[in-house]
């Protein structure tokens, strides 16, 4: 009796205080509740995280890049074309002064992230006067046309495949399993090869290596739109047969389990149709694949960079490998930036998506 | 455990997947010393095909395929079972050492665990490998271990962790046994299974990724492995068109293809006995 009498006094009490005070104590309230929410708190923590991934690899990219063998001005010169006659000495001097590679590595450093943070990512030495965010704006779409449309397409195709081969029986069962097991053993890289030459074989051409026929002129029509694509699709389906694979062993692999667990049995002597009871163990079966997806994500990006060497596609790997070998310190360092946060970036929005799909990371019951 | 072990053998996928790793192993360590000099060019014989006296060819530079093969297999074996290796044993440190000091020694491994699975590996392998001169093959498989022990620490941690709350370990403890001690006795002989579990698998990942690399020509230069073959095959043919040579890059790669699969099945077989959630058998 005494409480429900005492409680209203509290909450006006409260409400007293917070109304006339500064707006900002009132959105800290809100904030705090806002942060309450454990879903809420677990995205912000992952973004935290995220951050220091991004902090950290570059560090260690720096650390790596900076303790290469080998003199990015020594090279600059030997690819270019120094006037006759020129103190080669002196230009070296004068170049790696222009290029703040006279600076300890610490400042080059801060330098770097700060240009980083304002969106800078200096000029290429190896293509100089071109700035290497352009460079990087021109290669990015080759490699986010291979890797987003693998993820999407052998997610769907995959699972679908894997849940199909559960409910196979005997022999037919192996060898599919078998089948499943072998695209997804096959390297990526081997794969391309063999498609090529079989393309060659049938087709009797040019294989497509390159993004487009060599000496078409890019333009927005159509007809070079299909020699995009033509030259997209090998790639393409090198990827996608090795991560159906991946995705269907898994699938497989949880649908049998799941199949005969106990509400299954007790759906199948309650009559239930078996088309329903084939998705009721589908949906439960599919949320350990989306914890796993993070880490193919990451699989498919790093083997698209291969790809990308192999078939001659013009993406960040194939830009990355070329920067290597040129000792070009700004372009190596830009494209991992840029690789580093397409990895955080679609690891966050697995993150999220997990969120959704799975009530107990909102409600942070369980 | 013994029975486990037998009802391993049992399994028919199993059997098959060790005969064909038994091939392979005996084509690697046996087959370098019946064959001739891997690296011998005999230019009179460029690119011929797989007849009689050449198993499987000769590359266009007039060595023979199979030799070379023979003794890439033996090489990309060696640099597996380095990495796996070492991979398993950081893998042990950090995963279950971690649990049980507790507090920070356990925050700050399990933080560096995830943040080296986020980590892009390729890459990061691109420019490492770029920078590294004299690269052999003991130093490939201490980098490949450095970068893929991560899933495999927090596999292991998990492991770990359901592992600690056993009425033995809780016994140990009583008996004032150091954490360190309950570890190595009481709780890895238990993990014995996982823990080669792990060994196989990283050993199959890390053939694959030194293939990777050496097919695009960032590993080594100079010793032959199954991707260095697949990299001349395709990059250093002297015939016009490198696909014309079939017979040079198909073997490096249904091995590869065989040896990851052995590798697989045997993972899977193992994963059937020893979880018994799986067990069918």
């Amino acid at each position: 009796m005494k409480r429900v009498t005492e409680s209203p006094v509290n909450g006006s009490n409260s409400q007293s205080r917070t109304e006339p005070k500064h707006l900002l104590s009132y959105f800290l309230s809100k904030s705090k509740n806002f942060l309450a929410n454990s879903y809420v708190r677990f995205l912000v923590n992952k973004i935290g995280f995220y951050v220091v991934v991004v902090f950290f690899s570059l560090a260690l990219v720096f650390i790596v890049i900076e303790s290469m063998p080998g003199d990015p001005v020594a090279v600059m010169i030997a690819s270019g074309n120094p006037p006759p006659g020129a103190d080669i000495e002196v230009l070296k001097a004068a170049m790696r002064q222009y290029f703040g590679l006279d600076k300890p590595i610490l400042d080059r450093f801060v330098m770097y992230l700060g240009n980083f943070l304002t969106g800078n990512m200096g000029q290429s030495y190896h293509f100089y006067p071109v700035p290497v965010s352009t460079i990087i704006l021109y290669y990015l779409p080759y490699t986010l046309s291979l890797a987003i449309p693998v993820l999407l397409v052998s997610f769907f195709v995959g699972n679908w495949v894997g849940a199909r081969a559960a409910y196979m029986k005997g022999r037919l069962n192996e060898a599919i399993y078998f089948g499943l097991v072998f695209c997804n053993q096959l390297p990526p890289f081997w794969l391309g090869l063999v498609l090529i030459f079989l393309y060659v074989l049938v087709f009797h051409g040019i294989p497509p290596i390159g993004a487009a026929t060599q000496g078409t002129i890019p333009s927005l029509s159509i007809s070079y739109f299909f020699d995009l694509l033509a030259h997209w699709v090998l790639p393409f389906l090198t990827l996608l047969v090795v991560y159906v694979g991946a995705w269907a062993t898994g699938m497989r692999s949880m649908v049998t389990h799941e199949k005969d667990s106990g509400y299954v049995r007790y759906g199948e002597q309650l009559g239930f149709k078996k088309s329903k009871l084939m998705a009721y163990t589908q949906r439960n079966a599919i949320l350990p694949q989306f914890t796993g997806l993070n880490m193919v994500f990451n699989g498919i990006v790093g083997q698209t960079l291969i790809i990308e060497i192999v078939f001659g596609w013009p993406g960040l790997g194939l830009l990355l490998y070329n920067a290597v070998f040129n000792y070009d310190y700004p372009l190596i360092f830009g494209c991992f930036l840029v690789i580093i946060v397409i990895i955080v970036v679609g690891n966050f929005l697995i993150d999220v998506l997990y969120g959704f799909l799975d009530p107990r990371m909102r409600t942070g019951h369980g | 455990m013994i029975e486990m072990w037998e009802l391993l053998l049992r399994s028919r996928k199993v059997m098959s997947s060790l005969v064909v790793l038994t091939v392979l192993i005996l084509l690697g360590t046996v087959g370098p010393l019946l064959t001739g000099d891997p690296y011998f060019m005999n230019l009179s014989i460029m690119g011929q095909p797989p007849s009689l006296a050449h198993f499987l060819g000769t590359t266009s530079f007039g060595e023979d395929v199979f030799a070379q093969l023979c003794n890439a297999i033996g090489n990309s074996l060696v640099v597996g079972l380095i990495a796996g290796g070492l991979g398993t044993l950081i893998a042990i440190l950090v995963g279950a050492v971690g649990p049980y000091r507790g507090g920070l020694a356990d925050k700050i491994a399990n933080l560096v665990t995830n943040l080296a699975l986020v980590l892009p590996l390729i890459p990061l392998f691109i420019i490492i490998a770029s920078v590294v001169r004299g690269l052999n093959l003991v130093l490939i498989g201490v980098i490949l271990a450095a970068t893929s022990w991560p899933w495999a620490a927090r596999s292991i941690r998990s492991q770990v962790l359901t592992l600690k709350e056993r009425e033995f370990v809780n016994l140990a403890r009583m008996s004032g046994q150091g954490s360190i001690q309950i570890v190595v006795t009481e709780v890895l002989p238990n993990m014995l299974a996982y823990i080669m579990m792990v060994f196989v698998i990283l050993t199959g990942t890390s053939i694959l990724a030194e293939s990777a690399l050496s097919m695009i020509g960032v590993s080594t230069t100079r010793t032959i492995t199954l991707g260095y073959m697949l990299y001349w095959a395709q990059h250093e043919t002297t015939v016009p068109f490198w696909w014309n040579i079939w017979w040079w890059f198909i073997p490096p790669g249904v091995v590869l293809t065989a040896l990851l699969t052995a590798i697989f099945v045997i993972h899977a077989g193992m994963d059937e006995v020893f979880n018994p959630r799986l067990r069918e058998i």
